[in-house]
């Protein structure tokens, strides 16, 4: 408890001494100190999240509007999908925004080679996500599964009979599942591009308990890419 | 007593494993009653519950939010408010959609139609006259008429 | 004569314009007041197009039938005119412009929160209106700004640029509006409580809000629209399945909170006209500062009564239409306290001041018109007919075009360090008041008779009120050349300006140079007195003109100043 603080200022005082003045190296000029800057930075990251949940909430409004209006087609459409892939992929995320907690609990307690391992660990599970989305997608495309004209569902597999998805509405359902899924997944990419930055970074030993800023807002950000999925699992998946 | 520090408390790793954990749990538990149990309309707003706890975990305490500054808090909540007003205030359109259409017999025009029927049926009774049903024909064209001409 | 020459004298020779001199020095400038500037200059353009577009909408109208051009190129010149308007100039226009080179100075800082992604905001601009204008001009694009599908979805392709561009813009708009709200909470300097931020600092801050959450909901909009157009995902396009009224839903969840973006800031200038030019600090400051939260917060709660004809339901069309009603008390709270606030004071009558009368003007007419349009069964007479357009005229144009006008002339000597001719500047105001009056008021009439928006003809019987009107808009236009003019000729042979021509009691003035120092301030400025207290100000800064900047140095002091500031 009372450790917390005291370790942070003990910390940024034993190990960068030298930089730890009036005004070290990361301050800008234009911010009196450095809880003003990392205050802040992370104000302006949860400002920009909630941009993130609002441009989210748009298609989470269609979904709703369209599940009221055919609620049993979209029950139907949604035994297309293979829960167990949805279920394995929530897993990943959840563990992935672990340890991204887990890199920022380390980079606090100034552990540089934690934070690498941890963000390392990350990147890994956020392409592991990718690749079995990867393998989801390719499951429904061969079958003639897309987003809006092209929905055409054809084809019998592990004793699904396609065909008798072809049913008013179910190119809506799909259409809302390809394009929330496809941008949440575009998110997960932008998330391990910064990830793969932030990795190069802690291997040069920029980060320390003075200063992860980054660290911080990109485990922030990556926090609700996995929020987004949270809800996106059960109202696609399941029910 | 750290407020000027708020950005940088430590969460400490047994709650972050701890939240881990129940996250997990919450995943199963999300799998099980909405695969295995049979709660009819209730199935839905159970798994969108869970989902909300399993979002208010990772707010929490992943992301700190517990410790972190308060305005920081109601910035996220202002956020969570506003997807519920776009989402409600949309609702009281989509799911009403349509109330007006029960009323669109009752245009004043069409009323005052009606009525004059059924007064020119009233006299036809009174005088003893046959009811002509044809006679009514010209009347509903005449209405068609006159909705093409609102087309135009 | 002395205080010119004092003035030259005091003002330091290295400033934010002439610290560096190289045209890269500005593109990669991430001084707040640089990138003003740019806004300033780059608005202007826009702002010019959009123009002569309107005018040439007007000069079709100027008789029945075809004047100058055909029904498809009118659909085309109006639909162009109202999106560069709007999504190019509008939006940005005030928090971009005196946003970016007032808000910091009022608040006694160096510079925005995130300076580099203030000038990444400006380039991201600069690529959604680069996008918007290859696509109008490269497209035909017959829309009308708003999008609506069915027409979106089976225009030509050329809508793609668009929405992908409006997209792109949001991102600009956004950037701005988490920048400032970061600023305003973080870089207040000592003694800046916010019960003593400008009311300028209240009304930027409430359209950052609006602008962070609104802005989002167009951007997945335009996602949308753009996979329904790309892919045909049957979401908007009644052809397909989809709803087109939910788009209607989407777009005015952003587009009617994006009215409040472009009208708030207006609010916030005309606060700052109000004080300083009757001398009293603004009567009700809290009510005011808090009446613009209010509606920004109200402003997301009465998008239906955009389509109260588009066959939604009559639920959401009676709440909509009562809460439309309460945004007319905020607002009304704000006007009200205007008028006080001259009552009894020691009115100056300069420039900036009577733009602030005329947008009280405008703005009311605008705002009355617009509590009528909220009537459900008043606007099923006058949907979609020029009284609509008139309405959002005297708003955005009589409100935002005429407020911001009016700040420019306020800030014109802190931007440019060079006063503008009093006399030429007046008689565009004249003009812009008369010319905006002529060209409006008879589309109130028009409207209220019938005469539908978006149509390239018209009968016999409005003529005449459409040849006024035409008449009217060429006088508006030619009141704006000589605003332009005046600034040019400013630029070139302007008197150079004291500290504080206005004896204004906001930081940028009492504690700043004109033009200010790269830093903006010698020293961070302590607060001890509000934004309005014009006689703490005339006492510690005593206007002796030794004092160095921040010194009131007035052209005609107004009666209440000390008479040490004239000596």
């Amino acid at each position: 408890m009372s450790t917390t603080i005291a370790s942070t200022e003990h910390d940024t005082q034993g190990g960068h001494g030298a930089s730890h003045d009036d005004h070290p190296a990361f301050l800008q000029h234009h911010f009196v100190n450095a809880d003003q800057q990392f205050d802040a930075a992370k104000m302006g990251m949860w400002l920009f999240l909630i941009t993130e949940i609002l441009l989210f909430s748009g298609m989470f409004v269609a979904y709703t509007v369209y599940r009221a209006w055919h609620p049993e087609v979209f029950l139907e459409a949604s035994t297309l999908l293979d829960w167990k892939l949805g279920g394995l992929n929530t897993l990943v995320l959840l563990a992935s925004s672990l340890t991204v907690a887990l890199s920022i609990h380390y980079i606090q307690k100034g552990n540089q080679a934690a934070l690498f391992w941890n963000l390392l660990i990350t990147i890994l599970l956020a392409c592991v996500f990718l690749v079995v989305k990867y393998f989801e997608y390719m499951a429904k495309f061969e079958h003639g599964i897309f987003a809006g004209e092209g929905f055409d569902p054809h084809g019998v597999s592990h004793g699904v009979d396609y065909a008798k998805y072809n049913i008013p509405y179910a190119k809506q359902f799909f259409s809302i599942y390809f394009i929330m899924t496809g941008i949440h997944g575009f998110h997960v990419i932008v998330g391990i591009i910064l990830m793969t930055w932030l990795l190069v970074k802690a291997r040069l030993g920029h980060f320390s308990a003075a200063w992860y800023t980054p660290v911080e807002l990109t485990g922030l950000y990556w926090h609700i890419v996995d929020i987004i999925w949270i809800f996106l699992f059960p109202l696609m998946y399941l029910i | 007593m750290a407020d000027g520090h708020h950005g940088h408390h430590i969460v400490p790793l047994k709650i972050l494993w701890g939240v881990f954990g129940g996250l997990i749990f919450l995943t199963i538990i999300t799998v099980i009653t909405a695969k295995q149990v049979d709660l009819g309309p209730l199935n839905l707003p159970l798994a969108l519950v869970i989902a909300g706890t399993k979002a208010t975990l990772v707010v929490t305490f992943f992301m700190a939010l517990k410790w972190d500054n308060r305005v920081n808090l109601l910035i996220f909540s202002l956020g969570f408010i506003f997807v519920i007003v776009f989402l409600s205030f949309t609702l009281f359109d989509t799911s009403f959609r349509g109330d007006m259409s029960n009323a669109e017999e009752n245009y004043i025009s069409d009323q005052e139609r009606i009525e004059q029927q059924l007064l020119e049926r009233q006299e036809r009774l009174e005088q003893g006259l046959p009811l002509d049903v044809e006679e009514e024909e010209p009347a509903d064209a005449g209405h068609g008429d006159d909705h093409g001409d609102d087309g135009h | 004569m002395s205080q010119t020459a004092s003035a030259v004298h005091h003002s330091p020779k290295e400033n934010y314009l002439n610290h560096q001199k190289t045209v890269w020095s500005w593109m990669s400038t991430v001084d707040h007041k640089r990138i003003g500037v740019m806004y300033l200059v780059t608005l202007a353009v826009m702002f010019f197009i959009g123009g002569m577009l309107a005018l040439l909408v007007r000069l079709e109208l100027l008789t029945p039938g075809v004047t100058i051009m055909g029904p498809d190129t009118y659909n085309q010149v109006f639909t162009m005119h109202g999106i560069v308007m709007v999504f190019l100039f509008l939006v940005p226009s005030i928090p971009a412009i005196l946003g970016n080179f007032v808000l910091p100075m009022h608040l006694g800082a160096i510079d925005v929160a995130f300076p580099r992604l203030n000038l990444a905001s400006y380039y991201v601009y600069l690529a959604g209106g680069a996008l918007v204008l290859f696509g109008l001009f490269a497209g035909e694009i017959d829309t009308g700004w708003t999008f609506y599908t069915p027409y979106s979805s089976s225009a030509s392709s050329a809508v793609l640029f668009l929405t992908s561009a409006v997209f792109v813009a949001g991102f600009s708009s956004i950037f701005t509006g988490i920048n400032f709200i970061v600023t305003i909470h973080k870089m207040r300097a000592p003694g800046l409580t916010w019960n003593r931020l400008s009311l300028f600092t209240w009304s930027i801050y409430a359209t950052s809000i609006v602008q962070v959450l609104a802005t989002p909901v167009i951007g997945i909009t335009m996602v949308l629209l753009f996979f329904e157009k790309m892919l045909h995902i049957g979401i908007f396009d009644p052809a397909l399945g989809g709803d087109p009224v939910l788009f209607q839903h989407f777009f005015w969840f952003y587009s009617h909170p994006a009215v409040y973006i472009m009208i708030l800031p207006a609010f916030g200038v005309v606060s700052e006209l109000i004080a300083p030019f009757c001398r009293q600090p603004i009567s009700g400051y809290k009510f005011v500062a808090l009446s613009s939260v209010a509606i920004a917060f109200l402003g997301f709660l009465v998008w239906g009564h955009h389509m109260f004809v588009s066959g939604q339901s009559v639920v959401s069309s009676v709440i909509f239409s009562l809460i439309t009603y309460f945004i007319g008390i905020p607002t009304g709270v704000k006007v009200l306290n205007w008028v006080t606030t001259m009552y009894k004071g020691s009115i100056w009558l300069k420039t900036p001041f009577l733009y602030a009368l005329s947008f009280l003007f405008l703005f009311t007419i605008g705002g009355l018109t617009g509590i009528m349009l909220g009537v459900l069964a008043i606007d099923i007479h006058l949907h979609d007919t020029y009284f609509v357009v008139s309405h959002f005229h005297y708003v955005m144009m009589g409100g935002t075009v005429v407020a911001a006008i009016g700040g420019l002339h306020y800030w014109w000597p802190k931007i440019t360090g060079k006063m503008y001719d009093e006399v030429s500047a007046k008689i565009a105001c004249g003009l812009i008041f008369v010319g905006f009056n002529l060209t409006f008021f008879p589309q109130l009439i028009l409207g209220s008779q019938g005469m539908p928006r978006r149509y390239h003809d018209y009968v016999e019987a409005f003529a005449g009120l459409h040849m006024a009107s035409t008449i009217g808009s060429w006088v508006l236009a030619l009141g704006l050349f000589v605003v332009l003019g005046c600034f040019v000729h400013s630029l070139r042979r302007g008197k150079p300006a004291p500290s504080n021509p206005w004896g204004a009691a906001t930081l940028e003035w009492t504690n700043a140079t004109s033009p200010p120092s790269p830093h903006n301030f010698v020293t961070s400025p302590i607060v001890t007195h509000g934004p309005y207290d014009f006689d703490a100000v005339e006492e510690i800064f005593s206007g002796d003109g030794a004092s160095g900047d921040g010194s009131v140095q007035m052209d005609q002091p107004p009666s209440v100043a000390p008479s040490s500031s004239a000596s």
